[in-house]
């Protein structure tokens, strides 16, 4: 009988440990960047690769994918070998992984900050890179089916199966999202548009935030909590139904973003129920992982790694109960596109996710370094400051979105709005951007405490590669022979469950490949005969809305609420977006919507807007554009894009890029430049300020128009702000 | 962390001193070493056990065993010799042990009652380090069991259950929960069912919501047909794998003509199912899909909340293995029989070989059945019980198998012939080696035959069976005659719901499950106190008892407390050693109290042609003398005179030998403690009798204490005692018999209840109905109060479930409660009449009853 | 809104894995004993003394 030994492979650890780190340093500075710029425009430094358009997505990609992602990594590639008993199935692929995630960090960062994005939330990045990321996630889930094959513990810990769940979800969910027809090597237009693409996005946005924020994390919870509380979790069965319960119906979350939006009702209504029941299995996780902590409180006195975890579970159901509460319609209509969501958003990152991590990287370090942790004082320290940042970062949140909200929505005695202005609704908001800046800087300055803190423990202890270990492999034979009458119905009964779920695969498979292209093409939204597909011209404007990261801080979804239409205008309907790709709804108001400014604004009034805001509108937060006014518009991957749209279903004529394209395009140029002229502003017809002044022109006009008249810029008369 | 390559220098120093030794913990296992100090690597242990395991596990480099839990070893009791488990090994035991069973590889899983921290799980789990011939072992903390998987040809049977023993966690070898079925591969199957219907339920509301939100408002009818199809695709697998007990048992059910419970929720089930498919393929609406699977999750639930219950309930000791008898057993090691004197004795204690004889009384012990084991040697007297399947090995086996094949005369064996449990020896002591473990399931239900059993039309059981039959039929006429009558008002919507609601919500197994679980827990309850009753109905036949009859000797007196005084010409030691090994052969308490007392380390002699005729005396030769002892008419008539000395208090037991009167044992009956408070208690409610076999001298003492009103009878034969029961019978009383059961079985089978006292004997008679120990009798009040309180709990229990199920046809009659709402409805009102009787039965024994134990001699 | 036409087909696939997955787990005796493993966890080996590495100043060279 042998009784094997083979070794830990804790080099991995050590790579992701170092990459969540510096990662994790560099995502909350582009953050602290982001929330100085929100209340001092100056910090924009005026260049296009700082502006707060592009550093938001640099923001939530480097914490969501960098810090949390290697974190996620560093937790499981060492839970995973000791729960398995057996070194990762192979090094190389190890090795690869994690190559291949800094890789692709540092490609996100350089492409989002030069402007190339799908303007996807959690999806900016680029189809090459989408690819990247697949063929990563896909090598680590072959590491990890491989090494779950060849463990020494027949049992499988709860652990594993949420990293099986990340693993599988993740993948069917980023490729579901990232289907796009590529219109150049860094661009490329969404297949599905308008209504169909928000509902696709926000499935995946969710299910990012449920399958890579959420259930790896209770995963490396339910093992690294009793590890460091050396007291088994409360109840094994509880977390067993918890997984499952959550994995059976998480999936079906989604909408719950798109409540009072032009998503048809029921399908609002479903995602509001769904989201509503998954309280219980996310309280279920927070009170196994609290529970477990039963007789062993003391512990949470003496050791640092378990007060990080404590408040990173209380931060959790906090965040999970807040969730379904804001997917309510009814507080939804004040919460979304408020701050509110912002400080639902951090309440998770930083407390559930932060303090998880550096609860797992406190009691990593000591153990990978075969030494004590360096100041036990010093840990306390980061997590008094980090508490003190989260509450000045989550608390000011609170506060400027439910002001937002209710000074939106208020109306004088006689009917009217009582800030029909949008900036003076942001005017309130200052300080309390301010102190979020504050709180933010905290939460840094107490990871640079943990850095030293980790530094100084490396540096005293000696790091140990591969910790030697002993287990008996898995013996195959059966557990108990079955024979006569039941076995031949257990053989019979395996054999029908497992046809029928075969055969339902197949039904589903086929009916998708078949069903698809059908569909496809022929939407049963109830298209608006006027509206048409955007002008050449504006397309490229469209393009530069994208690239310069706008709907970060504005929205194009008037909502059918009275406060809205008065201020905004006719609310948006689902058929005037059908040939958005990608759609451009957004999620935050930092700035006001934008669906109806088609017209309302003179061109002039757009260009020196454009250039330096606060000579339009003083006191206005945005950022300013100057080098839109200087750079020439790019018109030779006009084709491309013509092309690219026409086979995601804008009806372009055919060969319409060839040449007619450029001169419809030079003709809208021209009027342009003759409109500004009369605004007494001079530009030259090739700047890429043309193009937006184009779009932003045209959004939200075509369900005025009576006459369809081929391209159209109505020189409307202009209405005092 | 304790360095774990200390090398080991096993020195023994002798204590320092009680004193300083008296502070110190044991390393191992954390007592304190009071007297011997032992010392080994600088740890101090307290025995030579706590030791030996240290080293043991050093040697393996398992030292961290000491690092997972302070101390955590267990306290050591006597380390077993290996031999003591060889019989492990025995072909037809170990097949019975052990799981799987092949040439490389055998399963087998014990319990083990010392597992109770983590560290033990991770000794015992590294066992392979310690063995290599061990493959694989794995703990079952909740079930506190070990799976051990080992190479059988390196490791025997015996080794291991040695080896578990020495490291401080001895498997707990009882053998006669032995043939209780593995539950595993059923729990998974229902964990199957549970786990598909949850996941069918959860998605195939996300399909009928968007029905609930006015789907059609929007995008047309072409999603509503989808989201249809897809949750018919969705509850199929339901329909057909989960509810697949339910179809089972119906079809079962239907095929003997015998509507059971699940006949109407299977009715229930394809009523929804169809109605749903015809409604999606006409396009009328999604169907009810949603509620056929939310039911069948529900009462998937509903089903593993009683599983659970019930295994938790019969987990604790199962009732029928308290069976009170006692046995008289030779010590273990190889002992040679008593009866030809010749001694041996090597006592495994002390290695000492040639020791010296030890009085003979301490070789034989008094032990309950539940303590037998394989291969033990056991005293049979006459009247006692053969407790298991034994070999004769010496002594006149005259065995009465009434007890087992039901016909009277008894039957001859010879020596070495083997003997069939449930047969009583008449005649002399013998002697029997046992060849299988004591089976107290079997005997119970030899003991329940119907030859003993009274009829029980009346009782609750009855009256219940016959109604849940019916119940079925009920409640599908009542079913029909709702969709008609909502039918023919023009509703068939609420037809359907109507029809189905009231398939689902009718719940007649609270009915059938009130009695069984109050009256088994309130048996359990008392056989805990050593009053271990027959079958469920003697508890409400106790319940309806309003007049008492006692037996006065043994019952009322206890026999084992008196003086005894020998009145006549001194005996000499040879006739006081005959009289000794007469005694020795009978169970009855006169001879039982005499032997004590003339008992002083005499060798028993050997005694041929024995014969005890009851309620009269015993007779035997012994070494050629004719020796009898009994009552005074019996030696009459046999004309040897008694001298009529004058009337002494107490029974007397006159001695003849060789024909020539020789005297006569007078002994005291001194009442049982309390007596006199139980019979005031029971004065006031019962009309209370005594009959007696003894001679009328105790009357005045006996109406003193029955009080005037109650009716003394003396000088009564077994026959007489009958007649007496039988007349009060006539005149409509219902008659709780207690007595000694000796020579009064006809009067306990033909009272309503029979009490049998047994005082530490074997002698059991199968007419009683229930069997008290000889110390409980005092609590007797207690006991006929308690069993009226468990009765009030079983009505209150079948008015609950008749209230439930009133409520909740009414309601669904009208249509108004949804399926999916009783199938939540349903399980909780049998889950919460099953938990109210168990539980109200419970907490009366605890109020009423004595404490379990505390009342022991 | 046909998009559902690949979301409700993706969805259910995904959790029709999962519960093939639930089935292969409840068969395959992953939950026979629902207590232990939640203390078996605790016991991984005590750190065997392994022979000492250097303190290598390169934190990620790939190892074989």
């Amino acid at each position: 009988m042998n009784l094997e030994t083979f070794r830990y492979d804790n080099r991995i650890v050590r790579a992701f440990a170092i990459a969540t780190i510096v990662w994790g340093i560099v995502g909350m500075l582009a953050g602290l960047l982001a929330a100085l710029q929100l209340f001092w425009p100056g910090a924009n430094f005026d260049l296009a690769y700082t502006t707060f358009g592009r550093v938001r997505p640099l923001h939530t990609n480097a914490v969501v994918f960098a810090f949390v992602g290697n974190a996620m990594f560093m937790g499981i590639y060492y839970s995973l070998q000791r729960l398995c008993k057996a070194r990762m199935f192979s090094d190389r692929l190890s090795w690869a992984n994690f190559w291949g995630w800094q890789g692709i960090i540092v490609a996100a960062a350089v492409t989002l900050l030069s402007g190339f994005t799908t303007s996807k939330e959690y999806a900016e990045l680029e189809w090459p890179i989408d690819i990247a990321i697949a063929v990563v996630w896909v090598i680590f889930t072959i590491n990890l089916l491989g090494t779950i094959v060849k463990r020494r513990e027949k049992h499988m810990y709860v652990a594993i199966w949420f990293y099986i769940a990340t693993a599988i979800t993740v993948a069917v969910l980023h490729i579901g999202n990232s289907i796009a027809m590529p219109a150049g090597w860094l661009k490329s237009y969404p297949v599905y548009a308008g209504v169909q693409d928000a509902l696709v996005q926000w499935w995946y946005a969710h299910n990012a935030v449920a399958f890579f924020l959420t259930t790896p994390f209770l995963g490396l919870m339910y093992y690294f909590l009793p590890k460091a509380a050396e007291r088994p979790v409360f109840s094994y069965r509880l977390s067993i139904i918890h997984f499952w319960g959550l994995i059976f119906l998480y999936i079906w979350a989604g909408p719950h973003h798109l409540l009072y939006t032009a998503l048809p009702d029921w399908a609002q209504s479903l995602g509001m129920v769904f989201s509503v029941m998954l309280v219980a299995p996310s309280w279920g996780g927070m009170l196994n992982g609290l529970l477990t902590l039963r007789g062993a409180w003391h512990k949470v006195r003496e050791e640092p790694m378990l007060k990080f975890m404590v408040v990173a579970l209380t931060a959790y159901g906090m965040a999970t109960l807040e969730g379904p509460l804001l997917s309510i319609k009814s507080v939804n209509a004040l919460s979304h596109y408020t701050d509110w969501t912002v400080a639902h958003v951090h309440t998770g990152a930083l407390g559930w996710n932060g303090f998880l991590a550096f609860s797992m990287l406190y009691w990593l370090f000591p153990k990978l370094w075969n030494t004590k942790l360096y100041s036990v004082k010093l840990a306390n320290w980061h997590f008094w400051i980090a508490i003190l940042g989260m509450m000045f970062y989550i608390v000011p949140m609170y506060w400027s979105g439910v002001t937002q909200g209710l000074m939106w929505k208020e109306f004088t005695s006689d009917g009217f709005l009582q800030y029909p202005n949008f900036l003076e609704t942001v005017l309130q908001l200052v300080p309390m951007y301010g102190l979020r800046a504050v709180g933010g800087s905290l939460y840094i300055v107490g990871v640079l405490f943990m850095v030293f803190n980790l530094w100084q423990t490396a540096r005293a202890g000696q790091f140990v590669p591969d910790v030697e270990a002993q287990a008996v492999p898995l013996r195959s034979q059966p557990a108990h022979v079955e024979s006569g009458p039941i076995y031949k119905h257990r053989w019979l009964e395996s054999r029908v469950v497992l046809f029928t779920v075969l055969s339902l695969v197949a039904i589903l498979i086929g009916g998708a490949v078949e069903i698809i292209p059908l569909y496809l093409i022929k939407s049963n939204v109830p298209t608006i005969a006027s509206v048409k597909p955007y002008t050449p011209l504006e397309v490229l404007g469209r393009d530069l809305y994208i690239r310069e990261g706008c709907v970060g801080c504005h929205s194009q979804m008037i909502r059918p609420f009275r406060s809205e239409t008065e201020r905004y205008g006719e609310y948006s309907k689902a058929g005037e977006f059908v040939y958005d790709h990608p759609f451009l709804w957004g999620s935050k108001r930092t700035g006001p919507d934008l669906h109806r400014i088609g017209g309302k604004y003179a061109d002039a009034w757009h260009f020196n807007h454009m250039e330096d805001p606060r000579t339009m509108s003083p006191g206005s937060l945005m950022p300013r554009y100057a080098w839109l006014l200087t750079q020439k518009l790019d018109t030779n991957s006009l084709p491309a894009r013509i092309s690219a749209l026409r086979k995601v279903g804008v009806p372009y004529e055919v060969g319409y890029e060839q040449g007619q394209a450029q001169q419809d395009l030079a003709a809208q140029a021209a009027k342009i430049v003759t409109n500004l002229k009369q605004g007494s502003v001079e530009s030259a017809a090739d700047r890429e300020i043309i193009a937006l002044i184009a779009y932003l022109q045209r959004l939200g006009t075509d369900i005025k128009a009576v006459a369809p008249p081929a391209a159209q810029a109505a020189t409307s008369t202009v209405n005092q702000p | 962390m304790s360095s774990n390559t200390a090398a080991i220098a096993p020195m023994k120093t002798p204590a320092v001193g009680p004193g300083a030794a008296a502070a110190v913990p044991c390393h191992h296992c954390g007592l304190d070493c009071r007297d011997l100090v032992l010392r080994s690597a600088e740890q101090r242990f307290c025995c030579q056990g706590c030791r030996t395991v240290y080293e043991l596990l050093i040697e393996n480099g398992l030292g961290d065993f000491y690092r997972l839990g302070q101390s955590a070893g267990m306290q050591f009791q006597r380390p077993e010799a290996t031999a003591q488990f060889s019989y492990l090994d025995e072909a037809a035991l170990r097949s019975r042990l052990v799981q799987f069973d092949s040439e490389k590889l055998t399963r087998i899983t014990f319990r083990v009652p010392a597992i109770h921290c983590v560290a033990c799980i991770w000794l015992l789990e590294n066992l392979p380090r310690i063995n290599p011939a061990f493959h694989e072992a794995r703990v079952n903390f909740a079930r506190k069991e070990v799976a051990l998987a080992f190479d059988p040809r390196r490791l025997k049977l015996g080794d291991v259950v040695a080896l578990l023993g020495a490291l401080g966690y001895p498997p707990d070898l009882r053998f006669d929960d032995l043939d209780r079925a593995p539950a595993s591969p059923i729990g998974r199957r229902l964990w199957l069912q549970l786990g598909i219907a949850g996941f069918a339920f959860g998605n195939i509301m996300l399909f009928s919501l968007p029905g609930y939100f006015g789907l059609d408002s929007f995008s047309g009818p072409m999603f509503s047909q989808i989201f249809g199809w897809f949750s018919f695709a969705l509850a199929l697998p339901v329909f057909v794998f989960s509810a697949a007990d339910y179809w089972r048992s119906a079809w079962t059910g239907l095929r003997q003509r015998q509507l059971t419970i699940e006949v109407p929720i299977a009715l229930g089930l394809i009523a929804i199912f169809i109605r749903s498919l015809f409604e999606i393929i006409t396009g009328l609406g999604e169907g009810y899909f949603d509620s056929l699977t939310g039911l069948m999750f529900f009462l998937l639930i509903g089903r593993m909340f009683q599983q659970k219950t019930y295994d938790r309930l019969s987990f604790e000791r199962d009732y029928k293995s308290f069976f009170p008898l006692a046995v008289t057993r030779l010590r273990r090691g190889g002992m040679e029989s008593w009866s030809n004197g010749a001694v041996g004795a090597k006592d495994n204690r002390s290695e000492r070989s040639n020791a010296p004889t030890l009085p003979h009384a301490s070789r034989e012990e008094r032990v309950s059945l539940s303590q037998l084991a394989v291969g033990d040697q056991l005293v049979i007297r006459n009247g006692e019980l053969i407790p298991a399947d034994a070999k004769l090995r010496s002594g006149p086996a005259l065995i009465d198998y009434s007890f087992v094949t039901g016909e009277s005369d008894p039957v001859a064996c010879p020596a070495g012939a083997l003997l069939f449990a449930g047969g009583r020896q008449m005649g002399g002591a013998i002697e029997v080696e046992m060849t299988r473990a004591v089976n107290q399931s079997y005997l119970t239900s030899l003991w329940n035959q119907a030859a003993f059993q009274k009829d029980d039309s009346g009782t609750l059981d009855t009256v219940i069976n016959r109604f849940s039959r019916r119940f079925t039929f009920n409640v599908v006429g009542i079913a029909v005659v709702a969709a008609i009558w909502w039918l023919a008002a023009g509703d068939p919507a609420r037809a359907g719901k109507a029809f189905v609601s009231v398939l689902i919500v009718a719940c007649p197994c609270a009915l059938a499950l009130a009695t069984p679980f109050a009256l088994g827990t309130a048996l359990r309850m008392l056989g805990r106190r050593q009053m271990f009753l027959k079958s469920p109905t003697v508890i409400e036949n106790l319940a309806r008892v309003d007049a008492i009859v006692f037996d006065k000797t043994g019952t009322l007196t206890s026999t084992g407390a008196g003086a005894v005084r020998f009145v006549g010409h001194p005996l000499s030691e040879i006739e006081e050693r005959w009289l000794y090994s007469l005694t020795r052969h009978s169970t009855h308490p006169y001879a039982v109290r005499i032997g004590e007392v003339i008992a002083h380390d005499f060798f028993p002699e050997a005694v041929r042609s024995f014969l005890e005729t009851p309620g009269q005396g015993m007779e035997a030769q012994i070494s050629g003398r004719e020796i009898w002892m009994g009552s005074a008419a019996w030696l009459a008539s046999r004309n040897v005179a008694a001298e009529s000395g004058k009337l002494e208090q107490g029974s007397e037991v006159h001695v003849a030998i060789d024909g020539r009167y020789r005297g006569k044992f007078v002994l005291g009956g001194a009442l049982r403690p309390e007596t006199d408070r139980m019979i005031q208690a029971l004065g006031s409610c019962y009309e209370l009798a005594l009959l007696s076999g003894d001679n009328p001298r105790e009357r005045e003492r006996m109406a003193g204490l029955l009080g005037k009103s109650a009716d003394l009878q003396f000088n009564q034969s077994p026959l007489n005692k009958l007649e007496f029961i039988h007349n009060l019978q006539r005149s409509g009383r219902r008659v709780l018999m207690v007595g000694d059961g000796l020579n009064d079985a006809g009067a306990l089978k033909q009272s309503d209840v029979g009490l049998a006292v047994v005082e530490e004997v074997g002698a059991f008679s199968p007419a009683s109905d229930g069997i008290v120990a000889a110390s409980t009798v005092p609590q007797l009040a207690a006991l006929l109060r308690y069993a009226q309180s468990v009765v009030r709990v079983v009505k209150a229990g079948l008015a609950i479930s008749a209230a439930y199920n009133l409520v909740g046809l009414a309601l669904a009659v009208q249509g108004l409660l949804s399926p999916v709402f009783c199938a939540v409805f349903m399980p909780l009102s049998s889950i919460t009449v099953v938990l109210f009787s168990s539980g109200m039965a419970t907490w009366l024994a605890r109020r009423i009853l004595p404490q379990p134990g505390g009342a022991g001699q | 809104m046909n998009v559902l036409f690949i979301l409700i087909p993706l969805s259910i696939l995904l959790a029709t894995c999962f519960l093939w997955a639930f089935i292969w787990a409840v068969r395959s005796g992953q939950y026979d004993d629902t207590q232990t493993p939640s203390m078996r966890v605790l016991l991984d080996d005590a750190p065997v003394a392994v022979p000492k590495e250097s303190f290598d100043s390169k934190p990620n060279q790939t190892s074989t």
